[in-house]
């Protein structure tokens, strides 16, 4: 058994920013993650981070950006002090050592971005997120703390009302280990593979939502899914806001830069749910080009920018695609990209549960509501995962000791066990799959009740299904069956919650549209969805959002 | 358009596999899989159908499939690749199908997942973090003004993934547990050339001593580095940067300095004379028997070498290759 005060589970920007706060602290802290923290999906971010910094900006434009970006389903009290946050955020990543793009004074160079009244997207190129994962983990290196590799996070243990810590799977050895710990930081990221055309990578399979979840958090607000609206056709790959956000425009296969239509004033810069939902209307109505896409246009902003500013999509163009942005136009269409719900926490990274905190796209504060603005969610990482771990850090040093018990590990262990002694039964892949296909074909942009009530149906009947799930391979070293039974899991616990939460939501908010309900229904749906586990699926409740200063709008780009 | 102009005829791929479970193998052996697939699909998405659909028991790392989380480099037909941006058609049409093995110069934990924990503690040994310099502490509120042109400076790494393709492609990590790799190397570049790190001399004269100088100059890392950050021409302005900053203290940097002077001096080298300015007459002592070895072999590279012809236009190459460059300052 292992013993720390806190584990944070997951090593990307928020699970990192977590721990050094928690080391800062004083605390006895472990990391326990899939991947090395430098192969974590923040490394993957591309456009930038945003902080009202200078003269011309102001901090209260970035708040109401985020609020009208959320479709006033964000809390204003934790978006006030999210954007507050920003500027001494970013100054520290700088500190920390991130390589940020500069203007020719010296500053921070910064650019336009979707649903923001300024330029206030401070970038890296277009690899914003790689630059602060490599100067975090450069500098959180520097101190004292254990880095558990390569574990798979199977269970959280929750007694007498406290969490007691975790139980994880060693890939490298095959055995499954007791983590005991006063509090535990969930910062696993988003769950983006529950969707077969998702911009995320294969890792984001939302193991500690979902473990979470089992043990009696309380996850908020999940049928919220954001629709990326450019990434490549064939693979999902993601082509950066900040494509637009220097330029670039968006054509239907008549030629005609179609957001005129939908967003006369910002066009191309519209928030993300606006922009996907008209791609689809454009190649619903016949416009796209054959096979249904539309056109990302960079042509016209020139080889020397094309090249310097989006230098990782014009590789990913021509090596993924095939496509030199230079000369011709890029194919896109929209991808599953983000998870505005998540483990439901107050604003210092506090759950339902004693000693568990969530931080980053694992959780809901909720700063985005109904839709995230692109740039906020890097921000949203090092803000809250500090929150996190500071909380985590104060509540550990007050909290009585854990007690772990050997059933603890057996209980965890023994579905795996049986899985791999079956003879019979499925594999976890095919299940995975039509999963996938259930969520792309049923939960999509568009929403409506029968296509909901189906997804439900089939959702439930693959969990039923899961439970003979069969694990092929039987060597001990770096058993990667037993990673996909556990992802496989995880991933069917959440996909019945976003399912369930969207049939019952009768309106369309952000990025929830239900061509059967198409207004927004601030009488009886400007609420949270709170979700918790029953064996009957999950029970539904709702929760008020917290206003300030920003009184409910209609939403118009 | 253009995607759908792509070629998108399936090809047959044969692929050969390394497979090693230490737990069940003596010896590792090679798993054949016939699939077929559009020329444009990469390895990665083969290897992922493999497993999905022949053999879930095959065992790799993998994450983002879009090149920039690092998991998936490995031996395409013997080079370094990230297996999710190599596609398949271009290796079929030159090798006639497609081994895939594990990076070299890292410990087999099963089939194509390799023991890393070599190449991390290399990249931990450069000191990878900025170094706070105590009479220029960081502004107080407010970001470190940084030109663009400072910012270029940087050249490519920090582009750099650490997927360990280098590290892999390297004979001197093979050969030498001090060289730190040139991953490592790229990495110590980072820091050398950043306005913010006070460490700028310490770093240069401490690699002059901890293996900057075992590079090979063979550019196999520039070769297999997927992101182009060019390690080998960063290991190159190190040695500019260590000697010009900290002077000609190491055998390696004495032989380079001395190899210049001997062409410089007759335009071909001195052998005698390049192991004296190396090693010092005392060390010298001890090069005796390869000394007499190549006496024995090849007599005639230790005769003291005639000027040749055209020396006054080398010297005035030399002159000219003096300049100070806008780089190396």
């Amino acid at each position: 058994m292992h013993r720390h005060d806190v584990v944070v589970v997951g090593a990307g920007l928020a699970g990192q920013r977590a721990a050094l706060a928690a080391v800062e602290a004083g605390r006895d802290v472990a990391i326990l993650s899939k991947l090395h923290p430098l192969r974590s999906h923040s490394g993957a971010a591309q456009g930038g981070i945003n902080a009202a910094v200078g003269p011309e900006d102001s901090v209260d434009t970035h708040i109401y950006d985020t609020v009208k970006g959320s479709d006033y389903l964000g809390d204003q009290d934790a978006i006030e002090f999210f954007c507050q946050e920003a500027g001494p955020t970013v100054v520290e990543m700088e500190h920390f050592g991130t390589i940020f793009s500069r203007a020719p004074d010296g500053s921070l160079a910064r650019r336009p971005f979707g649903g923001a009244g300024f330029p206030r997207t401070i970038y890296a190129a277009d690899r914003t997120g790689l630059a602060l994962l490599q100067a975090l983990w450069e500098h959180l290196a520097t101190r004292r703390f254990t880095l558990y590799e390569e574990w798979d996070v199977t269970r959280l243990i929750v007694r007498g009302g406290r969490v007691q810590g975790v139980v994880a799977f060693d890939r490298k050895t095959g055995s499954f280990d007791l983590f005991a710990a006063q509090a535990v930081v969930i910062a696993t990221g988003p769950a983006g593979r529950i969707y077969a055309r998702t911009t995320n990578a294969h890792s984001c399979t939302g193991d500690g939502v979902a473990i979470a979840y089992e043990a009696g958090a309380q996850l908020k607000d999940m049928e919220f899914v954001q629709f990326h609206p450019t990434a490549l056709v064939e693979s999902g790959i993601l082509i950066t806001e900040g494509a637009r956000g220097e330029g670039g425009i968006l054509k239907n296969k008549n030629g005609e830069r179609f957001m005129s239509r939908y967003a006369p004033h910002v066009l191309e810069l519209a928030s993300r749910d606006v922009v996907s939902r008209a791609i689809v209307t454009e190649i619903q109505e016949g416009r796209g080009f054959p096979g249904g896409y539309v056109h990302l246009e960079l042509m016209h902003l020139g080889r020397e920018k094309i090249e310097s500013r989006l230098q990782e999509i014009c590789d990913y163009s021509r090596r993924f695609a095939g496509i030199d942005p230079v000369v011709e136009p890029i194919p896109v269409l929209p991808a599953q990209h983000y998870m505005m719900g998540g483990i439901g926490t107050d604003r210092r990274g506090a759950t339902n549960i004693a000693g568990l905190f969530a931080a980053g796209e694992a959780a809901c504060v909720s700063i985005h509501g109904a839709n995230r603005l692109g740039g906020n969610s890097l921000l949203e990482t090092l803000v809250f995962g500090k929150q996190a771990g500071l909380a985590a850090a104060e509540y550990a040093a007050k909290a009585p000791a854990p007690e772990l018990v050997q059933s603890d590990l057996e209980e965890a262990e023994a579905p795996l066990r049986a899985s791999a002694a079956r003879a019979d039964g499925e594999e976890p892949q095919k299940l995975r799959a039509e999963m996938q296909a259930t969520m792309d074909r049923y939960v999509g942009i568009y929403r409506n009740e029968a296509d909901l009530l189906e997804g439900v149906k089939r959702i439930r009947a693959l969990k039923a299904r899961f439970a003979r799930v069969r694990i092929v391979d039987q060597s001990r070293v770096y058993n990667l069956n037993v990673t996909d039974t556990l992802e496989t899991g995880h991933m069917l616990e959440l996909a019945e919650v976003i399912v369930v939460g969207a049939y019952a939501r009768t309106e369309s908010r952000g990025a929830h549209a239900r061509t059967d309900y198409p207004r927004r229904d601030d009488a009886n749906w400007m609420k949270h969805t709170i979700a918790i586990r029953s064996p009957e699926g999950p029970q539904l409740s709702y929760a008020p959002v917290a206003y300030t200063r920003w009184e409910p709008k209609e939403r118009v780009y | 358009m253009a995607a759908a102009a792509a070629p998108r005829t399936p090809v047959v791929a044969p692929f050969e596999v390394y497979r090693f479970d230490p737990a069940h193998d003596a010896r590792p052996h090679y798993a054949r899989y016939t699939l077929e697939l559009a020329p444009h699909t990469p390895v990665l998405t083969a290897l992922l159908k493999i497993r999905d659909e022949i053999d879930p028991s095959l065992t790799l790392r993998y994450s983002c499939r879009s090149a920039i989380c690092g998991s998936c480099a490995m031996q395409v037909n013997s080079k370094s690749r990230l297996a999710c941006e190599t596609p398949i058609g271009p290796e079929i049409e030159r090798h006639g199908r497609i081994v895939i093995e594990p990076m070299r110069n890292q410990p087999v934990l099963r089939d194509l997942v390799v023991d890393q924990s070599p190449f991390w503690a290399r990249y931990a040994s450069i000191r990878p973090h900025l170094v706070s310099d105590p009479s220029r502490p960081m502004p107080v509120g407010r970001e470190n003004p940084m030109t663009p042109a400072e910012v270029d400076r940087f050249k490519e790494t920090p582009r750099c993934i650490a997927c360990a393709a280098c590290y892999s492609a390297c004979p001197a990590v093979e050969a030498d547990p001090q060289f730190p790799g040139p991953m490592a190397l790229a990495k110590l570049y980072r820091f050398v050339v950043d306005p913010r790190d006070g460490a700028r001399q310490d770093r240069l004269l401490r690699i002059q001593r901890e293996g900057l100088w075992l590079c090979l100059r063979c550019h196999l890392c520039t070769e297999a580095c997927p992101k182009d950050v060019r390690p080998s021409e960063r290991i190159r302005d190190l040695k500019e940067m260590a000697v010009q900053a900290v002077g000609v203290t190491e055998p390696g940097s004495r032989h380079a300095v001395a190899f210049a002077e001997n062409i410089r001096r007759a335009g071909m080298l001195n052998e005698f004379r390049l192991a004296r300015q190396t090693f010092g007459p005392v060390a010298l002592l001890g090069q005796v028997g390869q000394g007499l070895r190549i006496w024995r072999k090849k007599p005639e590279l230790m005769k003291r070498p005639h000027p040749i012809e055209g020396l006054d236009e080398l010297r005035q190459l030399y002159d000219a290759l003096e300049e100070p460059s806008e780089e190396s300052r």
